[in-house]
Order: structure tokens, then C-alpha cells, then sequence
């Protein structure tokens, strides 16, 4: 480790990634979707004009091809019966809804789907409430003018997706969630030499280990802050005790206090041991804090409290190309700044010590 | 120090009222690919910005270490 810190090849690629990662995450456009659609509800046997707002759409120039559905399920499916394009992201749809439903459920929920040859497929679930006075699936099943939905058109080049409510900050994916997980690999480092300090009391062991401990407790810091911003214009407000929030806070504070605890013993050795004994614990208690609490209960956090995971199905893999290479990234210049935190220290040390650490 | 603070300001408060102003002119909800790369250029500058104060500090170290390692 230590002759590593005097070579710059994984400083320079630690910041050519980020470099990689800042670009590739803020130009690669967003797939184009549905951001609004009105009216939501409506009853049976009626005729209704959706009007439906688009994200990077190009309706005026897809004229010919555009093609719009309501879509129960993948049996059940109804086609509009008229298309007006009123602009690039602006289109009219009219469907005739039939007297029955082939559901018995008073509210049944219809997700809209438009395909068109320049923008591909999209979808928006719970796009459309139906309520049905009278229930009668049979009826529905037969009166249900079965429409099909296929050739869907292929969106060429790459993507980012496009998810209701969080529209372009989808991309903050890439500056929040990759610094927890650098935090994560940080925090282990941290643990490692802890350990190591109290199997062989080298003061370079308790050096690292601060040192690491710093960086991890800035990334969490940063972490923090940039999912509280991102709450702000997600959830509606930069804090709102949402157990991950909070947990994580605590976490954050639990290494925080191993920074008050090393102020409090003067003597050096005895400063390593305990700050090393505190560290393991820290690390011990972030793992039941940040991943297990928050899926026991109600959470608004992705992952968490029965949300489904931002990692399965909203992380595919246009955005996994991104978001590897960040966390590789922000581990790498963390491991810097605290090289430089712990070559800071051993001269310090140097400078106060009779017999200075080798390294 | 005041002056520069002044100055600061001035400078902060001119580049928010322009690309409010901005937005506003683009009128669309289509993002303009143009300034998408003012953005990346901007935030580029400040990741280099700091990534050479890193730059700066290692060498500093260096140097420091360099002084210990001959004359102790």
C-alpha cells in the first residue's frame, strides 16, 4: 500500500474516470416518455379525449406512425380511435370506452403506451382510472374489442430512462448512490487497518486509519447532501425523518464521534487502541443501520419499506456503464485525499516524535 | 477582501439572472443539446479545479518528505 502512494498512475485514472463519468452522465439523453396525461379517470361507456404530454418527444414529426394505447394487461389492450398530434411533445387521443370491463374491480387502472417510428415505445402506468358502475366480467371479456399491440418500434442509440416524477435527475444516480458505495469500500479500508492495529501495533495502521475514516465521513457527508437536495424536488422536502435518511445520519454521527474520542487521549498509544476498537464497532453497526432498518419499515427511499429497488429494474444497463466506473472513481480519489491525509500525518508525526513511523 | 466579496456576488447574481433568462427564451420542453454542454464544460472546470489543488498538495508533500528524508 504504501509504496502505491507515491505513484501517480491511479490518481490520473481515478480522475480521467470521474472525468468519463461527469460527461457521459450529463450528455446521454433520456429516453423519451409521458409526463402527463389528462384527464386521469373517467367512467365506462364513454367517450374521452386524453390529452397527453411527452418528454423528448417528436410527435409533429412522427405524424404517420404514431400509434396509442390504453393497456389493462397484455390480454387487454384498447386502441385509440383518434390521433391528433397538436405538437412535438402534445398529442389528443380518443378512445371509446365500452359499457363493461373486463375486470371486476369498480376502479380498474389502464397504463397508456405510445409508439412511434422516431421515439420508440413508452409507457406510463396508472396513466387512466376507470370506474365501472356495474361489474359484470363476462360481459366485459365479450363486449372488449381485444385490440393488438405489436411491431413496437425500437429506440436506436443509447438512453437513460425516463421515470415518472424524477424526470433528468435520474442521472443524480451517478452523484449520489456511487458515493454510499465508495463510502462502503472506504469504511471496509478503514476497518482493515483497525484490525491490523490491534493485531501489530504499527502507528502507520492508526495513521490509515484516520485518514480513512476522514474520507469515508466526507463522502457520507456529500452523500447526505446531495440526497437531501434530491428529496427536495423528489419527495417534496430536503428532510422529512425518512428512516434511511435518519439511520444513515446516525451512522454518519456514530464516525463522527470516533474523531471526539481520539481528541480525548492524549497519550498516543492508547489513542490507537481504543479509536481502533471504536472503528470496528462504527463499521459493525453501519451494516444493520443503513441496509437492514430501513427495508423493515416504511421508507419513501428507493429499496426500502416496499419500494421496489432502484437497482433491479430502473438501473439497466445503459445506466450501468455509468455508474461502475463512478464508484471505481470516487474510490480512487478518496484513497488520494487520504494518501495525502496520511503522508500529512506521518510527517507530523516527524516532527513531534523522536522515533518516527517507517514506512 | 470586502471587493471581493462584492464582487463575487455581482458575479453570482449576473450568471443566475442570465440563465434564468435563458431557460425562458427556449420555451420548449425539448433539452437544448447547446447548453446541456455549457453545463458539462462548467462542471469539468470545477472537478479540475479541484483535481489540481490535489495536484498542488501532493507535490507539496513530496517536497516535505523529500526535505525529512535528507537532513532528518
Amino acid at each position: 500500500m504504501d509504496r502505491l502512494i507515491k505513484k501517480n498512475w491511479w490518481k490520473a485514472l481515478g480522475v480521467l474516470i470521474l472525468l468519463y463519468v461527469f460527461v457521459m452522465g450529463m450528455l446521454v439523453p433520456l429516453k423519451p416518455g409521458i409526463t402527463q396525461v389528462t384527464p386521469s379517470a373517467t367512467r365506462t361507456n364513454s367517450q374521452i379525449v386524453l390529452d397527453v404530454q411527452g418528454y423528448n418527444t417528436h410527435f409533429d414529426e412522427a405524424k404517420d406512425t404514431m400509434r396509442i394505447w390504453i393497456k389493462m394487461d397484455d390480454e387487454y389492450i384498447l386502441a385509440a380511435t383518434r390521433i391528433t398530434v397538436k405538437g412535438p411533445t402534445q398529442v389528443e387521443a380518443a378512445f371509446e370506452i365500452p359499457a363493461y370491463l373486463p375486470s371486476d374491480r369498480r376502479v380498474q387502472d389502464f397504463a397508456l403506451v405510445i409508439d412511434n417510428h422516431i421515439d420508440g415505445a413508452a409507457v406510463r402506468p396508472n396513466a387512466l382510472l376507470v370506474t365501472q358502475d356495474s361489474i359484470d366480467l363476462a360481459m366485459g371479456q365479450t363486449v372488449w374489442r381485444s385490440d393488438r399491440m405489436e411491431n413496437l418500434h425500437q429506440l436506436k442509440g443509447i438512453t437513460f430512462p425516463f421515470r415518472n416524477i424524477l424526470g433528468e435527475t435520474i442521472r443524480n444516480t451517478y452523484f449520489h448512490v456511487s458515493l454510499w458505495l465508495a463510502m462502503m469500500i472506504i469504511f471496509t479500508a478503514s476497518m482493515v487497518y483497525s484490525i491490523k492495529y490491534l493485531r501489530k501495533q504499527e502507528r502507520r495502521f492508526d495513521h490509515w486509519a484516520a485518514a480513512l475514516t476522514t474520507v469515508g465521513l466526507l463522502l457520507g457527508g456529500l452523500g447526505l447532501l446531495t440526497g437531501a437536495i434530491w428529496a427536495e424536488y423528489t419527495w417534496g422536502k430536503f428532510w422529512s425523518w425518512d428512516i434511511k435518511q435518519f439511520t444513515t445520519l446516525i451512522a454518519l454521527l456514530i464516525y463522527f464521534a470516533y474523531f471526539v474520542l481520539r481528541r480525548s487521549f492524549p497519550d498516543e498509544a492508547q489513542q490507537a487502541r481504543i479509536s481502533a476498537v471504536y472503528n470496528i464497532f462504527a463499521f459493525v453497526a453501519l451494516i444493520p443501520l443503513i441496509y437492514v432498518l430501513p427495508r423493515l419499515t416504511d421508507s419513501l427511499h428507493p429499496g426500502n419499506g416496499g419500494n421496489p429497488a432502484f437497482g433491479s429494474e430502473d438501473l439497466d444497463s445503459t445506466m450501468r456503464m455509468v455508474f461502475y466506473p463512478a464508484v471505481i472513481g470516487w474510490t480512487l480519489l478518496s484513497c488520494w485525499i487520504a494518501s495525502l491525509l496520511y503522508r500529512t500525518a506521518v510527517i507530523e508525526e516527524h516532527l513531534w516524535d523522536e522515533e518516527p513511523t517507517h514506512d | 477582501m470586502k471587493v471581493q466579496n462584492w464582487i463575487l456576488t455581482a458575479l453570482i447574481f449576473f450568471f443566475t439572472l442570465s440563465s434564468a433568462t435563458a431557460q425562458s427564451n427556449s420555451g420548449d420542453f425539448m433539452r437544448s443539446m447547446g447548453k446541456m454542454y455549457v453545463v458539462v464544460a462548467v462542471i469539468v472546470a470545477v472537478f479540475m479545479g479541484i483535481v489540481l489543488f490535489l495536484v498542488f498538495l501532493d507535490r507539496r508533500l513530496t517536497k516535505i518528505e523529500n526535505q525529512i528524508k535528507d537532513h532528518g
